[in-house]
């Protein structure tokens, strides 16, 4: 007799005896009974030894679907796809067995799902060790490449997920195999089989699998693993940068002689760093960068060195770019951690065959940055929406050059306009590019680059600009930070954003004709009738009432009552032109309608400009009974806060 | 390699056999009893980079007719990265896929054609092979009157063949007169769990005057009779021996771009023995 056996005996009469404590006739007889039994038992030695307790042991089925389902199989389908595209299939199927699974995978544009995707695992774990391959024959309505096709998503950790992707599927069914990268590894695996296909050009069909089982083929051979696809890379880095290792797969021969290629997960193979103070990388290939120097990430699989491997050369203490201070408001950017992004379609175009320029942008502390290697040039390119710097006068740039400046290089900018068509050719795109050399450009130190568009000739117009493009010569190598159009406030809106600024001077000791911050003079009219072409109007900008001469030729300003402002000092007047190139203030006087005028600087500079006027510059003007003020010159005029003050 | 003494070699090999049942079928095969004596061998102990010796074994390098009359794409060459001892007991011939001479491959083929040949015996070798769409791996026999009454009148036996995209399948034939090339009388033998290019396996022929016996690690599985010929039976004369690792042609088809490069087939030893009584 087991002794497993001998145990759950004892653990059964226990519980046996408690159940039947409400029948005391029954409890005696039993009692009687269970006495009977311990004494037997103990007799046997019912002391249990450690050596005959077995180790809980997972079942090594490897079947998954053959004629259906192995016992205990789930299906869950990802989120996102058609959750009805599985279904148990009786009529098509491998070898005349009486069911497949058939998986119907949607057009594009379909309301239920994007695409075809799902997972059938097991509640309990199962031991695949003895395997070397997940093994089932397939066949489709039409020839169609799959996306992915594996095990080990487990709805868990996926611990030992594994896939093979691009399988050619055929309308005659075909066997195929998916090799299991090192089987000691799956112990305890639930996630038996996964896939997820996507519609193809557009159009889905219908794909068939039978016969899903894991095997011992014995066929397989010469399993090689590599990381970073077996090639060996270089990649700079700082304190601060975490990364992965990429490129996890483990290339075997199948017995065909053809070599299949395998996605794995991380848990298969075993990283080290060969100098942990530079980097450390985790049993999940996590790389984070702690120290200046190099170190080099290999890996094995199985004991087994993989191909491929990663050579971090840090360079310590990452300086940022210099953070922008300009205002928000004033910013249209495409790359910063200061200021909004606009919709950017890339940051390199990869313009084959001529680029050979690469990125390897990294993120220090949670600041991005752009990193450029191999450099010849580069597109960003920004289409929708394409970008309207008619109100930004500059272009910014932060550049960092980590390798020397050799002598004659050069770095190049050039922003292209696609016109109003906002479309690349159609023959109204313009370009406007700047080239910096040496002494401008440094190494190891961020250059920060102002470029105004009025340096970038040939850019006709700036309402429509798509791209960007950066070239080099002898510049193997730059990082660019803070890229964004800017307003140094030399380019006025034609129409002004913000309110004139608010008067300070006390209300005792001023005149006001006109302004919202003080009791104007009553009854004056804003449009007298002159004859004038001009179209007056008020606004509200921000909420401030606002004078507009829209077209000015002259316009005039007649008082509610003439006043006596020989006790003032100043006329003050906040005035706001994107366009005008003249434009006078005049004082009238009576009597004889004696005018006097005085000349401001148009357009005006950076928006509201405010004037504190002497009144003495009016003179022969008769300070003690002046009763109009007139404007002339042209343009489109905002005025407000139109008062005498001492 | 030790050189064993082949009677009890044989003994071994059929007990082996018996205990392990690593053939087809599982039931134990009833041999001949046969007793052999070593004339020949070459256990390639040399060292690591040294060319096959020069006193046993010669070679056919370039193109030939036609690629070796079956369109084959290989250039035969006897530089080392082609074929040399390893230093291990093994000789490595390596196909190569380079630009050379107007060829896209390189590999190597030797013989023992003016230095070594038989008539009847026992010729194995043990080796591991190449795999990948388009490798042509063979160890393989030809009259000595090659030269003159030609081929295929001088008689062919291949003791081991493989096509690279079927790893786990060898095959051995006879070619001769109204028999040859296509209609080369053939068989083959077949792992069920397994492959020739991970581990060592022994090819051998059995050759009398009336009977080529094949087997594959002391497996008969195959017997072609002099009676059995649709043809002149062509094997009473001297034969000597061939290894090459042939890359494309009309055996197998060409490598495709996804077959892996360098291939390489690494032999033990090569062994001849005749039969004494």
């Amino acid at each position: 007799m087991a002794t497993n056996g001998k145990s759950e005996l004892t653990f059964k009469l226990t519980l046996e005896i408690k159940n039947n404590d409400m029948k005391s006739n029954y409890t005696i007889r039993t009692a009687k009974h269970f006495s009977l039994w311990m004494i037997v038992l103990i007799f046997l030695g019912c002391e249990n030894d450690p050596k005959d307790f077995q180790e809980a042991t997972y079942s090594t089925n490897g079947e998954v679907f053959i004629d259906g389902f192995s016992p205990g199989l789930n299906y869950a389908a990802f989120s996102n796809t058609v959750i009805t595209a599985f279904q148990a299939d009786s009529e098509v199927t491998y070898n005349n067995s009486s069911a497949s699974i058939r998986i119907d995978v949607p057009n594009v544009n379909d309301p239920d799902g994007a695409y075809a995707g799902g997972t059938f695992f097991t509640s309990v774990g199962r031991d695949l060790s003895g395997y070397d391959a997940l093994t089932f024959w397939a066949r489709s309505t039409k020839a169609a490449s799959l996306d992915v096709i594996g095990f080990g998503i487990d709805l868990g950790l996926n611990k030992y997920e594994t896939s093979i992707s691009g399988a050619s599927l055929t309308t005659t069914w075909k066997k195929y195999i998916i090799p299991i990268p090192d089987a000691s590894k799956l112990k305890i695996e639930k996630g038996m089989l996964y896939f997820s296909e996507g519609p193809e050009n557009g159009v889905g069909y219908t794909f068939w699998l039978d016969e899903v089982k894991f095997e011992k083929l014995g066929t397989i051979a010469h399993g090689q693993a590599s990381i970073l696809n077996g090639v060996n890379k270089i990649e700079t880095s700082f304190n601060g940068v975490q990364s992965n290792v990429t490129g996890l797969i483990s290339t075997f021969n199948l017995p065909n002689g053809i070599d299949q290629a395998v996605s794995i997960s991380p848990s298969y193979l075993e990283f080290t760093s060969s100098n942990t103070a530079v980097a450390t990388v985790n049993e999940a290939g996590v790389i984070n960068t702690i120290g200046v120097g190099s170190t080099v990430i290999t890996a094995t699989l199985g004991g087994q060195p993989a191909l491929g491997s990663l050579t971090i050369n840090s360079l310590g203490t990452f300086t940022k770019a210099p953070i922008p201070t300009r205002n928000a408001s004033t910013v249209i950017s495409v790359f910063s951690e200061t200021y909004p992004n606009v919709p950017v379609d890339y940051y390199n175009g990869y313009y084959a065959p001529y680029q050979t320029t690469q990125s390897a942008d990294f993120t220090v502390n949670g600041d991005n940055v752009l990193n450029y290697t191999n450099f010849n040039f580069v597109g960003i390119q920004f289409s929708t929406p394409t970008i309207n710097a008619t109100t930004m006068s500059h272009l910014h740039v932060d550049l960092y050059f980590p390798n020397a400046i050799p002598a004659g290089a050069t770095f190049k900018f050039e922003v292209n306009d696609w016109g109003a068509d906002a479309a690349f050719g159609g023959g109204n795109d313009t370009t406007g590019s700047r080239t910096y050399t040496t002494p401008t450009l440094v190494s190891q130190n961020w250059v920060s680059l102002d470029i105004p568009f009025s340096s970038l000739a040939g850019l006709s117009s700036r309402a429509h600009l798509g791209q960007i493009i950066l070239s080099g010569t002898n510049i193997a190598n730059f990082y660019a930070d803070n890229i964004y159009f800017y307003n140094d406030g030399s380019i006025i809106p034609p129409v002004p954003t913000t309110a004139a600024p608010t008067p300070t001077t006390a209300a005792a000791n001023v005149t006001s004709i006109f302004s919202d911050a003080y009791t104007n003079v009553s009854g004056s009219n804003l449009n007298p009738n002159w004859g004038q072409a001009t179209v007056a109007t008020q606004v509200s900008i921000a909420g401030n009432n606002t004078l507009k001469y829209a077209g000015l030729n002259y316009q005039g300003l007649e008082f509610g009552s003439a006043q006596n402002v020989s006790s003032r000092n100043f006329l003050h007047l906040d005035y706001y032109t994107a366009n005008s190139t003249s434009l006078k203030v005049y004082l009238i006087s009576n009597p004889g309608s004696v005018e006097r005028s005085y000349t401001l600087t148009v357009p005006s500079p950076g928006g509201w400009n405010s004037v504190d006027i002497p009144l003495s510059t009016f003179a022969p003007v008769n300070l003690s009974n002046v009763f109009q003020i007139k404007f002339d010159g042209n343009g489109d005029i905002y005025v407000d806060n139109i008062y005498f003050r001492n | 390699m030790k050189k064993i003494a082949m009677k009890n070699s044989l003994f071994l090999a059929l007990t082996v056999v018996t205990l392990i049942g690593c053939n087809s079928d599982d039931s134990k095969q009833e041999l001949d009893n046969r007793n052999w004596q070593l004339t020949w061998s070459d256990e390639f102990e040399g060292t690591s980079g040294e060319l096959p010796d020069a006193t046993k074994w010669a070679f056919d390098t370039g193109t030939g007719n036609n690629g070796w009359g079956n369109q084959e794409l290989q250039n035969y060459t006897n530089r080392p990265q082609n074929i040399a001892m390893d230093g291990n007991g093994n000789l490595v011939i390596t196909a190569l896929k380079e630009s050379y001479q107007g060829s896209q491959y390189t590999s190597a083929r030797i013989k023992t054609q003016n230095l070594f040949s038989q008539t009847y015996g026992r010729f194995e070798a043990r080796l591991k092979t190449p795999y990948g769409q388009g490798l042509w791996p063979a160890f393989w026999m030809l009259g000595s009157n090659v030269d003159t009454v030609t081929w295929p009148q001088c008689g062919e036996i291949d003791i081991m063949e493989l096509r690279g995209q079927k790893p786990s399948i060898v095959n051995g034939s006879l070619h001769g007169p109204g028999y040859s090339g296509g209609d080369a009388i053939t068989g083959s033998y077949a792992l069920r769990s397994n492959r020739f290019d991970v581990d060592f396996h022994i090819f051998a022929i059995e050759w009398n005057a009336d009977t080529v016996d094949y087997f594959v690690d002391g497996y008969l599985y195959q017997r072609f009779e002099k009676s059995d010929l649709p043809g002149e039976w062509v094997y009473d004369h001297p034969f000597f021996m061939i290894l090459n690792v042939a890359v494309g042609g009309n055996f197998l088809g060409n490598p495709t771009p996804q077959t892996p490069f360098p291939q390489k087939m690494t032999i033990d030893y090569v062994r001849v023995y005749k039969e004494v009584n």
